[in-house]
């Protein structure tokens, strides 16, 4: 019975050890996975001074880049239009300088208020207004590296067109025997003789700069939004007849 | 051990897709758009064969065959069969 009780109680505490390492092994990645939630959530109301701000601009940032790349691509395409159908030298500068001189201004503005009210606010606790302005501050910066100004270069276009991989040989000529097609009927439209209207030519032109993009989107995603974007800018040329007589 | 094949292969994958995406469209791609810029449909050009320089006829997937050539004014024609 002495002998048989220590045997008991040694594997007994064999037993509680297997256990306990059993529970250990499944216990350790679970606090493990506690301790990095907690610690994933603690940096931004604990250190409000200099790690609020990151983390909160950090799923801004993430969020603002998907509805920005459709503004910054819808945006210059109507912002030309009227400045170049109206008036071709005038009015295009000032809508194309404002974006980008709006754009740094709100980041400089906003980011200044933050660093230092950031520091200050530090010991004062107040973590909801720094991430709010680091919300307000982080949607304008995230605007510049989509915006790409797009200076129209005819001739840079067209060779880029010509070099493109993204388009196969006959689909190169059959595109350019379209933009032939296209420039005739704009030659006997501004020498009077063409049976089209300026919005037929428009029609026509928009459908074929479509099948343009069409086939570049794929291959060559740069060049289709350096011609979507170049859309106004060309249909500027192609409507003024002494532009268009300079081609 | 078993991650390194795997890298190499990826890596492979990629470099073969990027070749081909810089070698640009296969001939049959090319006829298909010049087809399709032309208004004629063709989804998908399953068999294209070489008439002479420039010079193809192509077999559409929903059966539609073309004669698609350039012209003596360096105009793609496409001519259905």
């Amino acid at each position: 019975m002495r002998r048989s009780r220590p045997a008991m109680q040694a594997q007994a505490r064999t037993a509680t050890n297997v256990v306990r390492a059993r529970v250990s092994v499944t216990i350790v990645p679970l606090v493990m996975f506690l301790v990095a939630c907690v610690h994933g959530r603690t940096p931004a109301p604990a250190t409000a001074d200099s790690a609020a701000s990151p983390p909160a601009s950090a799923p801004v940032a993430t969020t603002s880049p998907t509805p920005q790349p459709e503004a910054g691509v819808t945006a210059p395409a109507p912002e030309p239009a009227p400045s170049q159908m109206n008036a071709p030298t005038g009015p295009p500068p000032p809508p194309a300088t404002q974006p980008p001189a709006g754009q740094p201004k709100p980041a400089t503005t906003s980011t200044r208020p933050n660093n230092p009210g950031a520091t200050p606010r530090a010991p004062a606790t107040s973590p909801v207004p720094a991430a709010s302005a680091a919300v307000a501050a982080s949607s304008p910066p995230a605007r510049p590296p989509v915006s790409a100004a797009p200076p129209l270069d005819l001739k840079a276009l067209e060779q880029r067109l010509r070099d493109t991989h993204a388009i196969g040989l006959f689909t190169k000529l059959s595109l350019k025997n379209q933009v032939d097609d296209l420039l005739a009927q704009f030659k006997a439209f501004h020498q009077g003789q063409s049976r089209n209207t300026l919005e037929q030519l428009r029609q026509k032109y928009e459908l074929l700069l479509m099948k343009v993009v069409t086939l570049l989107q794929n291959g060559d995603p740069p060049l289709a939004s350096a011609v979507r974007s170049s859309q106004e800018a060309i249909w500027g040329i192609l409507t003024d007849p002494k532009r268009f007589a300079a081609i | 051990m078993s991650v390194r094949p795997i890298a190499f292969f990826a890596l492979a994958l990629l470099g073969s897709t990027g070749l081909t995406a810089a070698q640009g469209p296969s001939p049959g791609q090319d006829l298909k758009a010049a087809i399709a810029l032309q208004g004629f449909p063709c989804d998908q050009v399953v068999d294209s064969k070489r008439n002479a320089d420039s010079d193809y006829t192509a077999t559409c997937k929903d059966g539609n065959r073309y004669h698609v050539y350039v012209d003596a004014t360096g105009r793609v024609v496409v001519k259905k069969l």
